[in-house]
């Protein structure tokens, strides 16, 4: 198995009034091997209460076909929610994992942000 | 610009060539990473540049998922992959002892499956489906510039 990790990197904004916005990181590479925890992992902090959600894949070397298939079903699952709201950081220099999501054309449903502040800051105004 | 899909549904799977070499992958998505490196590993040496390797890694990597996901492995519990160059193109095939029945209509963008084959027409320059009864092979074929 390649090297992976996934995090909570804690929340931003006021959690009491359902406005926080939640954060995750996910690193190295996302296959089928572990795209179900990055589901799991996901939908966890959904059940939480949590409805904005922001997942960092700034180090992530390979996303696969399974591990958008897990970002769309939770993004799915949040928009069905009401407000909520999955975001994902790539930065521009991650340009092959960034082709993939273009590529998948899951654009129209899962925002993706060059920054963390950048995707927390759209997140937080909603 | 990628590849359509060429579905080919027969009693023999013909083989298109000689092997280069083939991997015997135990069914078992932890062994995906030994996909990836193998079909990078073959495509460097065959002379593709990094981002062309990457391609071709990723594609593979799609194609094994759904052969471990969706097929049947052999005896032994492994699925098939092998590489064979022709001229300057390269084609890596992925092997598997299913018999592969295709899902009707275009991926939905809500959909959670269903881009694996997608993803393999956009990076390669040609995506061949083969299925005979008890096996299915996807052929991944790139040529160099």
């Amino acid at each position: 198995m390649g090297f992976f990790y996934i995090s909570d990197d804690g929340t931003v904004g006021d959690a009491e009034h359902g406005n926080a916005v939640v954060v995750l990181v996910a690193g190295g590479e996302i296959d089928y091997a572990v795209s179900p925890q990055l589901k799991e992992r996901i939908a966890g902090r959904i059940d939480e209460g949590f409805t904005r959600v922001v997942l960092d894949l700034s180090t992530a070397t390979f996303v696969d076909s399974t591990a958008i298939g897990a970002l769309v079903s939770a993004a799915t699952r949040l928009h069905d929610l009401g407000e909520g709201t999955l975001a994902i950081v790539c930065p521009e220099e991650n340009t092959r994992v960034l082709r993939i999501f273009e590529i998948a054309g899951v654009e129209s449903l899962i925002a993706l942000h060059s920054s963390r502040e950048e995707a927390v800051a759209e997140l937080a105004v909603v | 610009m990628g590849a359509h899909l060429q579905q080919v549904v027969s009693h023999h799977d013909a083989p298109i060539g000689l092997p280069a070499s083939e991997l015997h992958l135990p069914a078992r998505p932890a062994k995906l990473g030994a996909a990836r490196q193998y079909a990078h590993e073959v495509a460097a040496a065959f002379g593709f540049d990094s981002d062309r390797c990457y391609e071709i890694a990723f594609a593979v990597n799609e194609a094994a998922t759904n052969a471990i996901r969706h097929g049947k492995p052999d005896e032994h519990g492994c699925i098939h992959l092998s590489a064979l160059a022709d001229g300057d193109r390269l084609t890596l095939a992925v092997r598997d002892c299913g018999t592969f029945v295709a899902c009707a209509g275009a991926t939905d963008a809500l959909a959670e499956s269903g881009r694996g084959f997608a993803l393999m027409e956009r990076l390669m320059d040609a995506v061949q489906l083969c299925v005979s009864c008890g096996s299915t092979t996807v052929r991944l074929s790139k040529a160099r510039a």
